[in-house]
């Protein structure tokens, strides 16, 4: 059989490199005031590919070029969650690029090429394509981290992160190269092949065993997993917003993509010797969640805290990534569910963060003070997401977390799911402290006690300043000072404007699927369990 | 030919080396340099095994030298990637030593 | 194979010894001639693995393209004077490094390298060249006769281009991203306002990113 004679399935990934060609080209013609075009021109280039991939793809079981690529119900999975994660990116940082960053045209094209990136990641099934898919993504990850050029803290993000992938890769690849020299082979189900025939009796080669764990360190480097994460939180915190948010979604539910299959096609079919790395595995998520949890008690920057944040939720589903089994597709389902759960509910908190940032450009926790009073809708959604993180019911991350942890325990990892539950509980404390900033906490230069008598103190000192102010600017919007989180409107008038369109319809979106994962994942678990299957077969 | 082992040790002593100077050094340029060090161990480690390996059914040499050909691809696009970080950062800061680069805590 | 074997150890003593200079030397320029003695070494060990191609791609772009990129580097942010001082971690680090190459010469030493029986080896191999799909001991033995002739004499082209073209398009976008990337990073802004150090500046961005497109072709 030709090597093209598939090539069709692969038209997703062939159109989109070529809509991110498109959208090089239109940013040479467009002139600068009309560059937020090109985000448009992303995303319904985007939601089109959606709707072509889901149509084309749909229960296509088929593998490409001699088993190095496969197009099944998994892939299509990803690659839908992947291009919806592009989507709500482009969608949400539309503002923030438009007002903040230089040369629009290529951060558009360069988010689609890190797509392009996810997408191979999840269809590959061999090293080297895996280990390709993933640098691309993590380039265009580099350029985007570092991408506010003249900001020192981006920049340095940026050298960090940098510096730390291709520490990481060399890592990864040494790995490869010893799994290689071992077996001769790259691809999953052919490492796997080679694990179940090792001899039972005779002595394993440690040079295997080696490079397996070398290839895990790499890509726990990549997954930010605990003692391979502290890149995590400075990257986090100096990337531009929006990629701060891309970075804990999109980079953390490809690497995961990727890690899935290789356990799933490469390990897990190897029986005895799986059992030995599952615990490996569970010791590490373990690790991972209670670092995670327990350090992000102590932040301050609202980006750290999502960095530690999102360290912990990689704990957990580094969780279920050790409870995968041949005998039941629960884990799996579980992690893709968690995956899904863990970025709607990221769409809301960073949507309402971004937007937060974009009127003031305050990225510390205090500096959310009073925010209930002054964007009721931006507190409310980031508190939903915020309960959501924390797994209260009815928001999605009850339902992911109840899933995941359930299936750990079915598999026998009791312990590591009670230690999951506290890590949550845990993680409450800080998310509440988010809330309780938004509704409670008074904001800065407003007296402490409270409600009636802060408004005269605030009108009397800034009286002539707030008043002058109102008629210069939005006359139409209900005078500010009388709200709740008044002392705001004075340092940040943006944030009497109402969030641009863009931005309630991220958020309400989001919240959307908060809660319908939260109330009724039913439909979403049967499309997973399709998934799964395709990959535990 | 030379034993494989040999190339092995050869291969894992660039390797930590290369390891070392990423860790304990302060350019970034230079640890730039180590991560160069540590890819040629990875191709090293792959040929050597590829060619020692020649002959057994499929085993083909050209699978290992294929992915190192991957792998010096990347590698060269890192470096080139990596130093206009590098540049932007020194025009921002004048230094390129990654432990004065602290405005946020590593 | 006397020969080989004094080439080999010739060469190991080139390049060990200059990427422990690369590490430990003061003076960061030398460091970064150092680590072309390296490649140029490495590309040696090639040619000796009967690796020929391989070794002229390590000298064209390792001790051609990156070094100068290194190189570049090095003059630009004028590192040269700061050096190469290490860093507070070096004890730790001499520490990981150490128990990490314990660790692996002991593993290169006591592994078999060809451990696995032929008949396993074979089915391992036709997994690889996607003669079976699925592991059971009765379809690797259908697949049998299919799979041997499947993979013989298939030179470096042909792979890169055939079973491995995937990987190969897909490197070609991520040179693209790396090279746009680049560019957006350091391009100077739309309008001019310090015309003569963005000047300088685009000249070695230029050059850095001719080097890494030049892989692309």
């Amino acid at each position: 059989m030709p090597l093209t004679a598939n090539l069709d399935l692969l038209t997703p990934e062939f159109a989109l490199a070529g809509l991110a060609f498109l959208v090089f080209a239109a940013d040479l013609v467009l002139p600068e005031g009309r560059k937020h075009w090109l985000g448009w021109l992303s995303v319904a280039g985007l939601l089109a590919l959606i709707a072509v991939s889901v149509i084309m793809l749909w229960g296509v079981e088929e593998t490409l070029y001699n088993g190095l690529l496969a197009v099944d119900d998994f892939s299509l999975w990803f690659k839908v969650l992947f291009m919806v994660i592009g989507v709500f990116i482009i969608l949400s940082s539309m503002d923030f690029v438009s007002e903040r960053l230089e040369h629009q045209g290529e951060f558009y094209g360069i988010v689609l090429f890190s797509v392009l990136g996810m997408n191979v990641m999840a269809q590959s099934r061999e090293l080297l394509t895996a280990y390709i898919a993933l640098e691309l993504l993590s380039f265009s990850l580099y350029v985007l981290a570092a991408y506010a050029r003249d900001n020192a803290k981006s920049n340095e993000s940026g050298l960090k992160y940098i510096i730390i992938g291709a520490f990481s890769s060399a890592i990864l690849l040494y790995g490869v190269s010893m799994v290689y020299g071992v077996l001769g082979v790259t691809k999953f189900e052919a490492i796997a092949a080679g694990l179940a025939a090792i001899p039972d009796t005779g002595a394993v080669s440690p040079s295997l065993w080696v490079g397996v764990a070398l290839i895990l360190v790499g890509l726990g480097f990549k997954v930010a997993a605990v003692p391979f994460h502290m890149w995590a939180p400075d990257v986090y915190e100096g990337a531009p917003y929006p990629i701060t948010a891309y970075l804990s979604i999109g980079s953390k539910a490809a690497a995961f993509a990727l890690v899935l299959r290789l356990a799933a096609e490469g390990f897990v079919p190897v029986g005895d010797r799986w059992e030995q790395w599952q615990l490996i595995l569970a010791v590490l998520a373990a690790v991972t969640m209670l670092v995670g949890n327990l350090v992000a008690l102590a932040q301050r920057n609202l980006k750290r805290l999502m960095a530690y944040s999102s360290i912990g939720h990689s704990g957990f589903i580094l969780a279920g990534v050790a409870a995968l089994s041949l005998d039941s597709n629960l884990p799996s389902n579980g992690v893709m569910l968690y995956l899904v759960g863990y970025s709607a509910t990221n769409f809301v908190v960073f949507g309402g963060l971004i937007s937060f940032f974009n009127m003031t450009g305050k990225e510390m926790m205090s500096d959310l003070a009073g925010l209930g009073g002054t964007q009721p809708f931006l507190a409310a959604s980031i508190a939903i997401g915020m309960f959501s993180l924390a797994g209260l019911p009815i928001f999605a991350g009850f339902a992911i977390k109840f899933y995941l942890f359930t299936a750990v325990a079915d598999e026998g990892f009791l312990w590591l799911a009670g230690l999951a539950v506290f890590a949550s509980l845990v993680s409450l404390y800080y998310y509440l402290q988010v809330v309780r900033q938004m509704y409670i906490e008074p904001a800065e230069g407003e007296p402490a006690y409270g409600h009636g008598y802060g408004y005269e103190h605030v009108d009397a000192e800034h009286g002539e300043q707030g008043a002058g102010h109102n008629e210069s600017g939005e006359g139409d919007e209900p005078a500010p000072a009388r709200r709740y989180g008044a002392a705001q409107f004075e340092t940040h008038p943006a944030l009497g404007r109402r969030p641009s369109v863009t931005v309630i319809a991220v958020l309400g979106a989001g919240l959307l699927a908060v809660f319908w994962i939260g109330v009724y994942p039913s439909p979403l678990l049967d499309t997973i369990e399709a998934a799964s299957k395709a990959i535990l077969s | 030919m030379v034993d494989l082992v040999w190339f092995q040790l050869l291969s894992a002593a660039l390797f930590v080396i290369g390891l070392y100077g990423v860790l304990a050094r302060r350019s970034a340029v230079l640890i730039l340099m180590s991560i160069e060090l540590m890819l040629n161990a990875v191709n090293i480690n792959l040929i050597a095994a590829a060619a020692h390996m020649e002959g057994f059914g499929s085993f083909s040499r050209f699978d290992g030298q294929l992915i190192a050909i991957f792998i010096i691809t990347v590698a060269a696009a890192e470096v080139g990637l990596a130093l206009a970080i590098v540049l932007r950062m020194y025009r921002n800061r004048s230094t390129v030593n990654v432990d004065e680069i602290d405005l946020m805590k590593w | 194979m006397l020969f080989q074997d004094v080439v080999f150890w010739l060469l190991t003593v080139v390049a060990v010894g200059s990427a422990l200079g690369v590490v430990l030397i003061r003076d960061l320029f030398r460091a970064a001639l150092l680590l072309v003695a390296v490649f140029v070494a490495v590309g040696g060990y090639f040619v000796l693995l009967n690796a020929e191609f391989l070794a002229v791609v390590q000298v064209l772009i390792y001790a051609g393209a990156i070094s100068v990129l290194i190189i570049f580097a090095v003059m630009l942010t004028r590192d040269v004077q700061q050096g190469n001082p290490p860093n507070r971690l070096q004890i730790p680090a001499v520490a990981l490094a150490a128990l990490l190459l314990a660790a692996l010469v002991t593993v290169a030493v006591d592994t078999q390298w060809s451990f696995l029986p032929e008949g396993e080896r074979q089915s391992v191999e036709l997994v690889q060249t996607a003669a079976v799909s699925d592991i059971s001991p009765e379809t690797l033995e259908q697949a049998g006769a299919a799979g041997e002739s499947a993979a013989q004499g298939v030179g470096l082209a042909d792979l890169l281009i055939g079973r491995f073209v995937l990987p190969f398009e897909a490197v070609s976008v991520l040179l693209l991203a790396a090279l746009i990337g680049a560019l957006a990073l350091v391009r100077p802004r739309p309008a001019p306002q310090d015309a003569r150090a963005s000047g300088a500046e685009s000249a070695s961005e230029s050059a850095g990113a001719g080097a890494a497109g030049s892989e692309a072709d």
